[in-house]
């Protein structure tokens, strides 16, 4: 091997050429890019015939390179933080009591135990079994009950108003409601032992349902009829998306009433109720176009 | 980037173990003492002649054809040629392989052509051999051992170049080949002017490479 | 058989197949909650040492649900490839992992061995692997089908459209799927979660997507995956069907709970290859996800990651065109954070090309569950580099009907570039000759609904 490389790295070196970066292009001119808003209705994009309109998704967003624009980036994160927020949200101590319901609790001790132990939140807390066997109305036709399930969010907000309307919706039907429980850390299955317990006729159970993006006010009811422990979820009906801007509380709670209603009168729930003989009372109502909110003020 | 070592690649490299007598007559072998052939191509023709000096000093071969390819490897006649065919012959098929070993070592690590504008616009080759082999000793008329500066670069920088390289050490010109050559460089061969003097054909050098990346960088001056 | 090991002078020692395949299992919520998870982190490496000097063969004879109690273990068992599984067969599950690893074991000879695999091998190998060995392995697997485009050829990152509606919108349902194909996504699929699970509807969305599609001659294939047997009414209804849908689960006692059986599904894939409207052959998808079996407590006390396996056993019965995990979507109580999701991503994708499907991954998370959007991209570009065959894509990300986070219409053509990836050749060519892209880059229709009217 001769010297040669050597030789030349030291001349590299010494005309001042041995850092090997590029060269430095000029200096950019750098405009301010146009301001891309997230706009929750937007005016209808270049050749979209109004499709746009008739979607909650976020369309139209356009793009920077192929990643967001930051204005899109803020509302997802804050619409993420909401639903995030409204599933470690807990209900508060003592709320229960104070909004006129028997406080009950599952056997699941915290929050997370909530989260990956679903065996536990479908069975009563020892305590909480007996308080219900001392307190509660004995066999009313239906039980309701109000949970937290995996939005408190939503079980505190609206939660209280929906089961008053539907209370109010069963009692002008002629049927008796008993004395309205609330449960911590519940699951679906616990309105069986819950409702068995009382010896009602039916048992609703009102929770908050799974937060979505942006999102963490919805509820969703479950009714059974004959409630006991082993019922499955064939043996339920259920109505999602209880909130402004699905099926409003009001119009829900009078569907629910007809539902629970129409059980008693078949003697059944779940895939054996003939809903087609309530078809008018419990059809889903027309839905107008969807409009998401938007949560970070310009 | 500017003076970053451009390394030639091989574009092929065969053996002929037994070569035709015919062949080697044509290529510039004897019959009489070679039977097997060693074959490279490669895309600079000047580290390619000193890698095949390199072998010389490696292994019992001779070197009995090199020549360059006419306006370089730019206008190659396949994606094989290159700007240069090089032939080593031997007796023996080991030492064929044991030359070509260090033929395309030397290519690897050692002989290469430069940047000298830093984009490969303009390259140039200041090598320098420290011991010259059988083959660039009897070319350039030395004795095998002595060291040599291997100056190449286009015309202008080249000769430029040449006149730096003279006036900055105590050498002398054994060989100076203006444009046009067949690839369109220009060559010089220079030597110290006392015997073994290593230090002055390093130091010409250096001015040839400095003089060189001076033109690229400034073609016009007063 | 002796099952046990001895780590610092204590003997762990494990009655069954089953039982030391769960104890194996790198932890998973959804395996505690079955109560099959090891006890410890000691207990853990043990069980792996012994799952290592166990051969194949063992691994064969040992399914997690018995041959006769099991149509599934018997439809593994009856179709096994024995020359494939003569192949493997004398190889520890320890030596299999290193053969896997090997250089020198390349994509094709993969292929040749795929139908000698039972799941229970595919997921035994599974556990002893980290992410990097899952991800190394799956990405020499080569898996490629054709219905209307060809799927899963070397460099090439497919996506499926998934522009569900919570009400069916068929409008809004078009809306996202024209500014989906206008980020150059839905290549492997245009395919709806339908709100309704009814005939009609599923015609009625089938029919629009088809007409849109048609006018376009937009090279890919849809499917609306409502329930089997609702797909089969839909297709004698007369409507267009590219690919039919079915979720999987692990055991003959989860596919019950979900209403079908093997002889439903051979009857649905002889209905497809005969009225389907997709060029073909391969015209079946299936869905699957860790922790399925045991939400309907089918899952015999076996793992759920060996009960994933043996869904991707039973789909390789169709030669299915798609085949995807829902990876995060199931919940917490089964996979509870981004490291256990990000795991199952991997494992699914990994033992799915292992046994020769053609996989993608719909990487996700629910917003109970405890991972983070930035832990979820990482793990989509972790699925990209691993070569999974397709992602899915919604505006950003966001299921308006299934409540839940996944792979966003930005990302898809974000993942490409940097891994440079393209999408399949026929859905490439039509995305240069509309300019969605030029030359691979963004083009000037990039991201402009209007692309597709």
């Amino acid at each position: 091997m001769s010297g040669t490389r050597a030789l030349i790295a030291a001349l590299r070196e010494r005309l001042g050429a041995a850092d090997p970066a590029p060269p430095r292009v000029p200096m950019p001119v750098v405009p301010a890019p146009p301001a891309r808003v997230y706009v929750p209705r937007r005016e209808p994009a270049r050749g979209d015939a109004g499709g746009a309109r008739h979607t909650t998704a976020l369309l139209a967003i356009g793009h920077v390179g192929t990643r967001y624009a930051t204005d899109v980036v803020l509302q997802f994160q804050a619409e993420l933080a909401v639903a995030h927020e409204a599933v470690a949200a807990e209900v508060p101590d003592g709320w229960a009591a104070d909004h006129g319901f028997l406080p009950l609790s599952s056997r699941v001790a915290s929050h997370r135990e909530f989260l990956l132990r679903p065996d536990l939140g479908r069975r009563l807390a020892p305590d909480s079994l007996q308080r219900l066997r001392d307190q509660a109305e004995r066999s009313p036709d239906v039980q309701i009950i109000l949970a937290d399930g995996l939005s408190a969010t939503a079980c505190v907000d609206s939660g209280p108003a929906l089961c008053a309307a539907l209370a109010a919706a069963c009692q002008q039907r002629g049927l008796s409601v008993g004395t309205p429980v609330c449960a911590r850390f519940a699951r679906v299955w616990l309105e069986d032992e819950i409702g068995h317990e009382v010896g009602a006729k039916v048992a609703v159970i009102v929770l908050g349902e799974r937060p979505g993006l942006g999102t963490g006010d919805g509820l969703s009811a479950y009714l059974v009829h004959g409630p006991q422990i082993g019922k499955t979820d064939g043996d339920r009906n259920m109505m999602s998306n209880i909130h402004e801007r699905g099926t409003p509380p009001p119009q829900a709670a009078e569907r629910l009433a007809a539902l629970a209603a129409a059980m008693i009168e078949q003697g059944t729930s779940g895939v054996g109720l003939d809903l087609a003989r309530v078809a008018g009372e419990v059809e889903r109502g027309y839905r107008p176009p969807q409009v998401r909110q938007r949560l970070v003020e310009p | 980037m500017l003076l970053e070592p451009i390394v030639p690649t091989v574009l092929s490299l065969r053996r002929i173990p037994a070569a035709d007598p015919a062949l080697l007559v044509a290529y510039g072998a004897d019959p009489t003492r070679h039977v097997a052939l060693g074959l490279v191509t490669c895309d600079q023709d000047d580290a390619l002649y000193v890698a095949l000096d390199e072998a010389t000093k490696h292994a019992a071969v001779d070197v009995v054809f090199a020549r360059s390819f006419y306006a370089g490897s730019a206008h190659a006649s396949g994606r094989l040629s290159g700007e240069i065919l090089g032939v080593i012959a031997a007796a023996e098929p080991q030492a064929i392989e044991d030359g070509l070993a260090a033929l395309v070592a030397c290519l690897a690590h050692d002989a290469c052509f430069y940047d000298a504008d830093g984009q490969r616009g303009i390259t140039m080759f200041p090598h320098v051999i420290g011991a010259l082999g059988a083959y660039l000793s009897r070319a350039a008329g030395l004795p095998a051992g002595e060291p040599m500066a291997y100056l190449v670069a286009p015309p202008m920088e080249a000769t430029i170049g040449f006149d730096a390289a003279l006036k900055a050490a105590s050498v002398r010109a054994v060989k100076l080949v203006p444009p046009p050559t067949e690839t369109n460089f220009a060559c010089a061969w220079l030597t110290g002017i006392a015997p073994g003097d290593l230090a002055s054909c390093e130091a010409a050098a250096t001015a040839f490479a400095a003089a060189v990346v001076d033109v690229a960088a400034r073609p016009r001056t007063r | 058989m002796d099952l046990s090991a001895t780590i610092r002078g204590v003997r762990y020692r494990f009655e069954s197949v089953k039982e030391l395949l769960g104890r194996a299992n790198p932890p998973k919520s959804g395996d505690d909650l079955a109560g099959v998870s090891a006890r410890s982190a000691i207990e853990r490496v043990a069980a792996r040492a012994v799952l290592a000097g166990l051969t194949l063969a063992d691994l064969r004879q040992h399914p997690v649900v018995p041959y006769q109690d099991d149509e599934l273990t018997r439809v593994v068992e009856d179709s096994l490839d024995e020359q494939a599984y003569r192949a493997v067969a004398h190889l520890t599950v320890g030596q299999f992992r290193e053969w896997l690893l090997e250089i020198g074991t390349t994509g094709a000879t993969l292929r040749s061995v795929a139908p000698g695999l039972t799941p229970e091998m595919a997921a035994a190998v599974c556990k002893l692997m980290s992410n990097l060995d899952l991800m190394t392995v799956g990405a020499k697997c080569e898996v490629v089908v054709r219905a209307n485009n060809t799927l899963g050829l070397p460099g090439r990152l497919s996506s499926r459209v998934q522009p569900n509606h919570p009400t069916d919108d068929v409008l809004g349902i078009l809306a996202s799927m024209r500014e989906g194909l206008s980020y150059g996504c839905g290549d492997a699929v245009i395919g709806v979660n339908p709100a309704t699970d009814s005939p009609a509807s599923t015609a009625a969305i089938l029919t629009a997507i088809d007409e849109v599609l048609r006018r376009h001659q937009v090279p890919t294939q849809h499917c609306v995956l409502s329930h089997v047997t609702v797909q089969l009414k839909a297709l004698e209804l007369g409507c267009p069907m590219d690919l039919m849908f079915q979720s999987l689960g692990g055991s003959e006692a989860a596919n019950r709970a979900f209403g079908v059986s093997v002889k439903l599904l051979d009857e649905a894939w002889a209905t497809m290859k005969e009225r389907g409207t997709s060029r073909g052959p391969n015209v079946m998808y299936f869905e699957t996800g860790q922790g399925s079996a045991l939400s309907s407590a089918a899952h015999h006390g076996a793992d759920q990651l060996t009960l994933e396996a043996r869904c991707y056993g039973l789909a390789r019965r169709y030669r299915p065109f798609l085949v995807n995990t829902v990876v995060g979507f199931i919940g917490p109580e089964y996979l509870e954070d981004g490291a256990q999701i990000t795991r199952a991503g991997l494992e699914d994708h990994f033992m799915g090309k292992l046994l020769g499907l053609p996989m993608g991954c719909d990487a996700c998370f629910t917003y109970h569950a405890r991972m983070s959007q930035d832990e979820l991209e990482s793990l989509k570009v972790l699925l990209a580099a691993a070569g999974c065959t397709y992602l899915m894509s919604l505006p950003v990300g966001d299921d308006i009907m299934l409540n839940y986070q996944s792979t966003s219409f930005h990302d898809i053509p974000s993942l490409r570039r940097l891994l440079g990836k393209r999408p399949t050749p026929e859905f490439d060519a039509w995305c240069e000759a509309r300019g969605i892209t030029r030359g691979g880059e963004p083009g000037p229709r990039f991201g402009d609904i209007g692309v597709v009217t």
